[in-house]
């Protein structure tokens, strides 16, 4: 796929406030209907990286291309943002609110409110279309908060930790729609410190540390790489007496065993072990890798 | 105006021009004067608001207050009494007189008079209308000047009245106003066109210090920054709220003029409604208004952009808003003498040239160039606030969760 047709192009991006180097020459590329997660810990340069990508601060040295443009190009109408720190005009009507934000995108004024009516209707807040942002409650107010920033259909949506402070069903109706949105084609970057999130619907991942890069990849990749030579299994038998198998520890679930393996066996072999043993069974058969959570962590403490 | 400014100017205009404070401010006050007003003429059967004597203020036609009858005790025998004044021969007397209502109210000259000056003034209770220092002035005046002539005893009285010509004029280009009470009358008549332009001026530019530093606080800056350039939204806000100001100003000068020129007046407000606004003034105070309204959009859109929280962004105002109410504080200079330094000084500092400038449009003849020196340095400066505005909106200082340190400001000035 080509530098145009990538949602987002980032080559070797450093930018310092003072003597303070908030992002170290990233590298990446997030590709249009994926969704990208950007992780890392507090103060690692996410939000830097975003307000590089969306033009709003400049990169000291490298480039980026969003959407085909080079920074600089009026891109900012094909792009949507939800900020971390939300917040709106507190004592203006909701739909007067959207509309705003939406015309502001490019939207002219009745386009921006049928739109917004309707995205208020999917997000079950049709009968608050009038009613000033400051009576909303917190979680109401982040989902019109949300639906701002699709209003305007952008081809690219970075979110910024979009499911905090909503309850499951909201997180639900958020995340079909953020899934509807990469199925058209949507380039999504989400930043997230929620890895159950990450791990449920990113495709690809760009981990950063101290403004470097510390993993990037598809979500599944780097998981295997932080594999250990381990099974986890469920089922019937002795699995110690299995050829292969180092050590038996018990898993983090009632009846999962975690099978260390020796350094010359192989998954496979042990599979065809346990069809060979006759008086055993599986229900659950892969390999140990860890969730993102604790990869975070490894990564994270491992400087 | 391109795109994004306007919108920006729609949207702060619609906000704005449905805030309860701005509607009240702006069209209800000047609404409830007018009602006020047009109550009290109702009131009264002939059909003219009641009198108001006003300090210093000779009100044409028959006193206004009580029964215009007023008492004296004289404690060093200089003073006789006269028509308006009754003599009492002591201070019971004159309290009896005062409890029967024979008089509203009665000076005390103490003996000491001579060597302290002070004379006391007593009535039942504080009334506003009643409280005169003019009709025992006077009396004063010419009970110790009793051999002088008539216009040495105004001149004693009033010593002097400057009025500052070009050379080349042959008289001065306004005639004395009604009464012998000009400069009372003046005053009387600057304020209300001062005070529409002071508060149109700071509550307007006060709006936008707030709308920035809400939009800071909600961080409703960031969504705002991720599709608009900084001074695109600082300049649709300031076209926004100086519409707003100006359409305040409109309203009270409206209501001002409405109230001078319609309603029959009556004592001292009678001498109001026969001043005549010096020609060009109102295009001129309008003049003002926007130059003024620029230099202090721009000097609050720096502290908006610079404050974290809405407690912050006020109080470094008074910088701003200080200096330009002096020209309210000394007053009495601009009528006494309009060509003083002080005077001078006051209407060319851009900060305080508006109202001082406005002051002595509507009282004096103020020479052409003066006017042009004033503005033009009104033009400079809000040239360099305009410009050191756009080096502070920015992003850095509009992101920045905290106010900056003045060593950082060189830096942010920079880029």
């Amino acid at each position: 796929m080509s530098s145009a047709e990538a949602a987002i192009v980032a080559r070797d991006i450093s930018k310092s406030y003072g003597r303070t180097r908030a992002v170290d020459g990233l590298d990446f590329r997030v590709e249009r209907g994926e969704v990208f997660a950007l992780l890392g810990p507090n103060g690692s340069g996410k939000t830097t990286t975003i307000r590089m990508i969306l033009d709003i601060l400049r990169p000291d040295s490298g480039s980026i291309a969003v959407l085909g443009q080079a920074a600089g190009a009026s891109i900012a109408r094909r792009i949507g943002y939800l900020p971390e720190e939300r917040g709106l005009y507190r004592n203006a009507p909701v739909l007067e609110v959207m509309a705003y934000l939406g015309q502001l995108k490019g939207m002219d004024a009745r386009a921006a409110r049928s739109r917004s009516l309707a995205l208020l209707e999917r997000l079950d807040l049709d009968a608050h279309a009038g009613s000033k942002v400051r009576e909303l409650s917190k979680g109401m107010q982040q989902k019109v908060q949300f639906a701002v920033t699709v209003l305007h259909e952008p081809e690219l949506i970075i979110v910024d930790e979009p499911f905090s402070g909503l309850d499951p069903v909201n997180t639900q109706v958020l995340e079909t729609l953020l899934r509807e949105m990469r199925a058209r084609g949507v380039a999504i970057v989400m930043s997230t410190h929620q890895m159950h999130q990450v791990e449920a619907m990113a495709d690809r991942l760009l981990m950063i540390s101290e403004g470097r890069q510390k993993l990037y990849g598809p979500v599944a990749d780097i998981r295997r790489q932080f594999a250990s030579h381990a099974l986890l299994v469920e089922g019937g038998g002795d699995w110690s007496r299995l050829a292969g198998v180092r050590a038996v520890e018990a898993g983090d679930r009632p009846g999962e065993a975690l099978l260390q393996l020796e350094p010359e066996s192989s998954p496979d072999s042990v599979l065809a072990a346990i069809a060979a043993a006759g008086d055993m069974h599986i229900r659950r058969f892969e390999l140990a890798t860890p969730g993102l959570s604790e990869i975070f962590i490894r990564v994270v403490e491992g400087e | 105006m391109t795109g994004p400014v306007w919108q920006v100017f729609r949207f702060e205009l619609r906000r704005n021009l449905r805030r309860r404070t701005w509607q009240l401010a702006a069209i209800a006050v000047p609404l409830l004067a007018l009602l006020v007003l047009e109550g009290a003429q109702g009131l009264n059967p002939d059909g003219a608001l009641p009198g108001v004597n006003l300090p210093g203020i000779t009100a044409p036609g028959p006193g206004s207050s009580g029964n215009g009858q007023r008492g004296l005790v004289d404690e060093t025998g200089l003073f006789p009494g006269a028509d308006d004044l009754q003599l009492f021969a002591d201070e019971a007397a004159a309290s009896l007189a005062l409890e029967r209502g024979d008089i509203s109210s009665w000076y005390h000259i103490p003996g000491d008079y001579p060597e302290s000056g002070v004379v006391y003034q007593l009535m039942p209770s504080l009334n506003l209308s009643e409280m005169s220092r003019g009709a025992i002035r006077r009396h004063i005046l010419t009970s110790l000047a009793d051999e002088l002539d008539s216009s040495l005893l105004a001149r004693l009285e009033r010593p002097l009245r400057l009025t500052v010509l070009r050379e080349k004029e042959l008289g001065p280009t306004r005639g004395p106003g009604p009464g012998g009470a000009r400069d009372e009358l003046a005053l009387l008549v600057i304020y209300p066109f001062v005070m529409a332009l002071m508060f149109s001026l700071f509550m307007t530019s006060g709006y936008l210090l707030q709308g920035v530093i809400e939009e800071k606080e909600t961080r409703v800056i960031e969504i705002l920054l991720s599709t608009l350039r900084p001074g695109q939204l600082f300049a649709g806000k300031v076209l926004a709220y100086g519409t707003l100001g100006l359409m305040q100003l409109l309203f009270w000068l409206a209501g001002i003029l409405l109230v001078l020129q319609r309603l029959p007046l009556q004592g001292a407000l009678a001498a109001l409604a026969q001043f005549v606004l010096p020609e060009g003034a109102l295009p001129l105070m309008l003049v003002y208004f926007v130059l003024a309204y620029l230099l202090f959009a721009s000097a609050y859109g720096i502290l908006g952009a610079l404050s974290a929280s809405m407690r912050e962004g006020p109080q470094f105002a008074v910088i701003f808003t200080l200096p330009a109410v002096i020209p309210l504080w000394v007053s009495t200079a601009f009528i006494e003498a309009p060509g003083s330094p002080l005077v001078l000084a006051l209407s060319l500092f851009p900060l305080t040239a508006p109202l001082a400038m406005l002051q002595r449009v509507l009282i004096s003849a103020v020479p052409a160039w003066q006017i042009a020196l004033s503005i033009l340095l009104l033009l400079l400066c809000s040239a360099v606030l305009m410009w050191l505005a756009g080096r502070l909106f920015r992003v850095q200082t509009l992101l920045s969760g905290r106010m900056p340190r003045l060593g950082e400001l060189p830096g942010l000035l920079r880029g």
